[in-house]
């Protein structure tokens, strides 16, 4: 179960050094007590998690994450703090009894996933691998998947139509 | 470079990833010196008076000594500052500046790396950079620093929006998101270039360009006469400079874009005209862009906020959106 035979391959030597930034990334998102430090490091995450893509030659999705959760989410998530006061910011007390427990909690999760991994047996890929995925994901998209994909474009039109029905209602009672 | 990936890491390998990084950021940095030169003489030239003839034969020196200037100045760091946030800003501002860099193929053969998804991959990139810019704005802990971040994120997101619509005609046209294909695509005489077929979607990604590169008329980001300098009012010295370089840095990727996406390419206006290496041909249509935003610089009065956000919203998204239509009824009548 241990023997991590690896070969250092540029692939491998960027697989580690992503994997290691998606994890100080979210360690940081939980450690840091001003909100603005931590969407920025939930967005370092994010983009750790691009390069992975980048690496599983899933370049669309890759790209299309950070323009999304990066380019968009984080920025409307800090435009969102910015706005606010933030004067109660602080450190919170320490409870010793809840950490250990949920450090005791955190390895035990740990153990289970790392068995479950190694022990883990990928069958031979399905799918056959086309070189030219982007232009695959769209074939999908528009054929056989042709209905969820319309039932997903309703579905932001509605949170669009909701989200400019709460901003114009607010503006009335003047 | 493909063939390097799959190889082991060795130390020849990785000191070809290194300096072949090195030669682009010597050669961007040799543009920006003299993109901005250029910028002071044009903008002088078209508002009649003489720009930057000091230093140096004929001024050439000028940005020299300006960055110069900027890299002995005392650094300040202002003491109610987020002073973590401060520093990282810039940086974070530069890097993604600089690796847009990478997908750009020059010629046929000239590339770093071939992505299948060139386009996305700069609209994904210039996203953290507008983190960053907002950031900086919050970061200083000062007013008008914020309102330039504020503004920077509001503009960004806006004309990211046609920015990304105006280039689907031209995607729809290729068949493909890969850069180099669609500069393949175009090949032939010059009434084949995109700029004609998709005129509409030119237009509109030459404004949106503008407006993402915070330039005059859409500089509300660091409107002087309002806000000092936006986002950067507190920076000064070498951190300072890496903001202005990450914005002529972008100035070079856009117009690199316009070239490919718009313009040929490296292919010459006439098939004729084909032993003229390929190299001067992008370089010569990337100079006609960089003179045409200095020249929009120079003749343009900046918009109001409401002004530029209904112009995002409510002009270019349905003309984006209209040209998307058109090409498709174009493909489905004339094939």
């Amino acid at each position: 179960m241990l023997n991590f035979n690896v070969e250092f391959t540029g692939e491998f030597v960027a697989f580690f050094l992503l994997s290691v930034c998606a994890i100080v990334g979210a360690v940081m998102a939980i450690n840091f007590t001003k909100v603005v430090h931590t969407a920025l490091s939930i967005a370092f995450t994010f983009i750790a998690i691009a390069g992975l893509y980048v690496l599983l030659e899933a370049e669309f999705i890759a790209f299309v994450q950070v323009l999304l959760y990066v380019g968009a989410i984080t920025i409307l998530m800090i435009f969102g703090i910015m706005m606010t006061k933030h004067d109660g910011e602080g450190q919170e007390q320490t409870r010793p009894l809840l950490e250990t427990l949920s450090a005791i909690g955190c390895i035990c999760l740990f153990g289970i996933l790392f068995y479950g991994i190694r022990n883990a047996n990928f069958p031979a890929e399905s799918a056959p691998f086309t070189e030219d995925n982007t232009r695959e994901i769209g074939m999908q998209l528009f054929t056989q998947y042709a209905i969820p994909f319309e039932l997903v474009s309703v579905l932001l039109t509605v949170a669009f139509v909701g989200a400019v029905a709460l901003a114009k209602r607010e503006e009335e009672p003047q | 470079m493909q063939h390097f990936w799959d190889r082991p890491l060795s130390w020849g390998t990785a000191g070809i990833f290194v300096a072949s990084a090195i030669g682009v950021l010597g050669f961007v940095i040799f543009f920006v010196t003299y993109a901005i030169y250029f910028e002071r003489k044009f903008i002088g030239w078209m508002q009649y008076r003489q720009g930057p003839n000091r230093t140096g034969p004929l001024g050439l020196l000028q940005s020299v000594a300006d960055v110069a200037k900027l890299l002995f100045k005392e650094d300040t760091i202002p003491k109610k500052a987020d002073r973590g946030l401060f520093i990282l800003a810039p940086v974070l501002a530069f890097v993604p500046s600089f690796a847009v860099l990478a997908f750009i193929p020059y010629t046929l053969e000239l590339q770093f790396a071939d992505l299948n998804v060139g386009f996305l991959y700069y609209i994904a990139l210039s996203g953290i950079t507008t983190i960053a810019i907002v950031v900086a704005g919050w970061a200083s802990n000062n007013k008008y620093s914020l309102l330039g971040g504020m503004r920077s994120a509001a503009q960004m997101i806006s004309y990211e929006v046609p920015l990304v619509m105006s280039v689907v005609g031209v995607v729809m046209m290729t068949g493909s998101l890969n850069l180099r294909e669609i500069v393949i695509a175009q090949s032939g005489y010059f009434w084949e270039w995109n700029f004609l077929p998709q005129i509409l979607g030119f237009v509109i990604f030459l404004i949106a360009a503008v407006s993402e590169l915070n330039r005059t008329p859409f500089d509300l980001p660091e409107a002087e006469s309002e806000l000092v300098a936006g986002y950067h009012v507190e920076y000064s010295g070498f951190r300072f400079a890496f903001f202005m370089l990450t914005e002529y840095i972008y100035v070079y990727a856009i117009a690199c874009l316009t070239t490919i996406l718009f313009l040929g390419g490296w292919n010459p206006p006439i098939p004729q005209l084909d032993f003229v290496p390929g190299i001067l041909w992008f370089f010569l249509k990337f100079s006609v862009i960089v003179f045409f935003l200095f020249w929009i610089r120079a003749t343009f009065p900046r918009l109001r906020v409401d002004q530029l956000m209904g112009m995002a919203w409510k002009v270019l998204l349905p003309l984006a959106i209209l040209n998307i239509f058109l090409t498709a009824i174009g493909i489905e009548l004339m094939g």
